[in-house]
Parts: structure tokens; C-alpha cells; sequence
């Protein structure tokens, strides 16, 4: 295996379409142990560490743009991260255990597309895009785009993941997600992510999101619509939670049958619309 | 195995002048080359924090961790907890509570307690469990550990 630590992203870039079998190396926390499992074996691990942009957070008028460097632990601290997009700071402080929120990044995880673990989720219920920098120059694109498949992106060969665009959201929005485990730091049983906004006792925006639930983030349309104008009450949130359930695949195993998930999705998206409310004090 | 990569680390405030292969974990580093085999290996997956180091001050799993990517950053391993002989105060609170019981997990226990009693002296026991959700031990039962621990805790002035 060759190892190298370009200090720039057209570098990167440029060694990640020059090599079949190369790999780029973030946090490590998944990356280091599926080759000390012996089921990747790299030509060249080409590390992000040394790409300084990689570890920018920027502030705008309509939202944050997070480095693809940016570890769980410093999503999970920070403070910028609030109203709708607090969605993302909700999922990077529950995920795994603190020493994988140490090391593991966003990119990695959403370059991962593990349908099991929470970023992903919480990036699709923020409506977050991803800045995709390759050999024709960089492209921005939504995050439900690039998850394709379980562990699939849409990635094309040469290309890596820059940096990570969350819109702050309407007024009044607030974003956050629930896990349902074992224990904590199990994968999640199931999770759900969501930003909502009211207005009177009115919803006026929702977007939700499902994990663990299919090959990648679930998103029903049809779902957010059904919340969207009511008063988040039972029958609303019951039917809303029915068309996730319906269109949810999800899978059996030692975390749950797919049929107890199904069951699950409705009752958690009550809970979790509960306590978004409690944040937003309505 | 690869080309090897000649490079120093930081470790326990001492530079270790290495030529390793770029595939080596820091986990394998420290046991293998540098003969430091306090840090455990456990499940190299990073799911029993048996090898846990701290890393500028934070837990790490050193088993996930390259050791060519750990240049320039100040590694302390179980070996760098004691000073001057003496025992830190984790390890003899662990010891006086019957907490030590195989010992195997108790290398990365006690550097992570270390790291959270460092950064917040006065941890709540849910703080307490909170921060020792990376470490696994098949024989305490927890009860005993997280109690020392907390006799560790400084007092609050409101409490």
C-alpha cells in the first residue's frame, strides 16, 4: 500500500483519479477497520487531513457550509449549529460512542452511506447539499442524490466531498433526531430525523427523514405534506407516520425484524414531533 | 507489506523515531514496536476501547488510528498516566474500590477517566457513564468503576 497526504484538493483529487484501487482516508474509524478485517486492502490511501478547507466551518445569512473534516465531536459542540439545522448537532452528539464521535468526520459518514447510522438521516431531513470536487472541477449537489444505495454514493471515480451546505431553514424552524437502540451507542434500531416550523399551533414546514429503515435515508413526500398545515396532532401524525411505515424497507436483524421497524416508525415519529415541539416551546 | 515510511511520534512526551508501514495502526506501533503492551489489543474494531489512547488530550482508539497520521500530535498511553512512580488518582481509586477485576479493559478505563476527570473535574454520574461509553468490560459489572470514578468528583459549590 502507498500512502500520501496532499496539502490541497486538486492534489487529492488529481492521485484519486490517477489510481485504480485508491482510497481517501478521513476519521479512519471505519475506513481502518474493515483493513484490519482484511476486507479492503488499498493501492493508495490518499489522507484528507492535510487539506486545511476541509476542516472550515463558514457562516452565511442562509445557513452553514461544514467541512467534510469536521469530527462528530465538533458538530456536536457547535453552537452555530441551531433552529432547523440543529437536526445535525442532535444526530453528531448521539451517535456511536465519544471516542468514534473523535475521530469519525461528516464526509466520512456520508461518504459511507451506512443506511444504519444517523448523519446521513439528519443531512436529508436538513435539506443539506454536498460540494463534490473531481477532475471537471467541483459541483454541488443534494445529499439525497449522492446516497444511491446501501454503502453506494453517487461519487464518480476521482471525485471526493469538499464540504457540506445545511440551509438555516424557515423562521421559527427546529430541528431533531431521535434514536431508538439497544443500548446506547448501538447502531440505531431505527432513527428519525426532522425539521419542523409553526406558526400558531400550525405546521408550516416539515421534512422527515427515517433510518435504518432501506437502502438509504427514507423521505415520503407525501408524508411531510400530510403534517404540513395541521396541528401535529394524533390522526395527522398517525397517517403521517403510516405512509413512512408503508413506504419503508427495511430489514430484519439483531437490531430488530423488519416488521417490529414498521411498527416502530409511527411511535417514534410521535415522540420525536413531541419533542421538537418541547424545544420550540409550542 | 508496504514500502515503510520513516517518521517520529510524540508519545508519553518522548519522540520515538519509527520506519513502519504506512497500514500500521498507532495500536500496533506502540505493542509491537516500541514493546508499550499496556495498551490492550481487544477487538481491532474500535468497539471495545480496550486500546484507547488520548490524542491531544482525547480519547482515541488507537486500534482505528494510523500512526503515520499522528505526527505532531502529543500521544499519552497507560504508560504515561503514572508520575514519578506513583499512582494517578484513577488507578488507585479503581484499585481501592474492587473495580480491577481481569484487568484487561482497565489500561483504556483509566486513561479515558483520566482525559474526562482532566476536562470537567466535577462529573455527574451520568457524565461518568456518558464518557466511558467507548470501553467495554466483560467482568464489573460497571457499578464498581463508575463509583470510583465519581469519588474522583470534586464537589460542586451549589451541591
Amino acid at each position: 500500500m502507498r500512502y500520501a497526504e496532499p496539502a490541497t484538493v486538486e492534489e487529492g483529487v488529481a492521485l484519486l483519479a490517477s489510481t485504480q484501487n485508491a482510497r481517501c482516508l478521513a476519521g479512519g474509524a471505519t475506513l481502518v477497520a474493515m483493513m484490519n478485517a482484511r476486507h479492503l486492502a488499498p493501492e493508495l490511501l490518499i489522507s484528507l487531513h492535510r487539506m486545511a478547507e476541509l476542516s472550515i466551518l463558514t457562516e452565511t445569512p442562509e445557513g452553514l457550509w461544514l467541512g467534510a473534516m469536521l469530527p462528530h465531536r465538533a458538530l456536536a459542540d457547535e453552537p452555530r449549529l441551531r433552529g432547523a439545522m440543529e437536526v445535525i448537532r442532535s444526530a453528531a452528539s448521539q451517535l456511536a460512542h465519544p471516542a468514534i464521535r473523535n475521530m469519525g468526520t461528516i464526509g466520512g459518514s456520508l461518504c459511507l452511506a451506512d443506511p444504519s447510522t444517523e448523519l446521513p438521516v439528519a443531512l436529508v431531513a436538513a435539506s443539506a447539499h454536498a460540494e463534490i470536487a473531481g477532475p471537471e472541477g467541483r459541483r454541488i449537489i443534494p445529499v439525497e442524490s449522492l446516497l444511491v444505495d446501501r454503502f453506494q454514493t453517487s461519487l464518480r471515480h476521482g471525485e471526493l466531498v469538499t464540504r457540506i451546505w445545511v440551509p438555516r431553514g424557515g423562521p421559527g424552524a427546529v430541528g431533531h433526531h431521535l434514536r431508538f437502540s439497544r443500548v446506547a451507542s448501538d447502531y440505531p434500531t431505527v432513527s428519525i430525523s426532522l425539521v419542523l416550523a409553526l406558526e400558531g399551533g400550525t405546521c408550516r414546514q416539515a421534512r422527515v427523514a427515517v433510518g435504518s429503515c432501506g437502502p438509504v435515508p427514507l423521505h415520503v413526500e407525501a408524508a411531510d405534506q400530510r403534517l404540513v398545515g395541521s396541528a401535529l396532532d394524533a390522526p395527522a401524525l398517525a397517517e403521517a407516520g403510516q405512509l413512512l411505515a408503508r413506504a419503508a424497507t427495511p430489514r430484519d436483524d439483531v437490531r430488530g425484524t423488519a416488521e417490529y421497524r414498521r411498527l416502530l416508525i409511527p411511535r417514534l415519529l410521535g415522540r420525536a414531533v413531541a419533542q421538537a415541539r418541547e424545544r420550540l416551546h409550542v | 507489506m508496504s514500502d515503510r515510511l520513516s517518521f517520529s511520534l510524540q508519545i508519553n512526551g518522548e519522540e520515538h523515531a519509527l520506519a513502519v508501514a504506512p497500514e500500521r495502526t498507532l495500536l500496533e506501533v506502540l505493542r509491537e514496536e516500541l514493546r508499550a503492551t499496556g495498551t490492550r489489543r481487544g477487538c481491532d474494531q474500535g468497539s471495545c476501547g480496550a486500546c484507547m489512547v488520548l490524542v491531544d488530550g482525547e480519547p482515541r482508539l488507537s486500534c482505528l488510528s494510523l500512526a503515520v497520521t499522528l505526527r505532531g500530535r502529543a500521544i499519552t498511553t497507560i504508560e504515561g498516566v503514572e508520575t514519578a512512580g506513583a499512582l494517578h488518582p484513577v488507578q488507585r481509586a479503581l484499585i481501592q474500590h474492587g473495580a480491577v477485576q481481569c484487568g484487561f479493559c482497565m489500561s483504556g478505563i483509566v486513561v479515558t477517566a483520566k482525559a474526562l476527570l482532566d476536562h470537567n473535574p466535577s462529573p455527574t454520574l451520568d457524565e461518568i457513564r456518558q464518557a466511558l461509553g467507548s470501553n467495554v468490560c466483560r467482568c464489573s459489572g460497571y457499578a464498581k468503576v463508575i463509583e470510583a470514578i465519581a469519588s474522583l468528583s470534586k464537589v460542586r459549590p451549589h451541591e
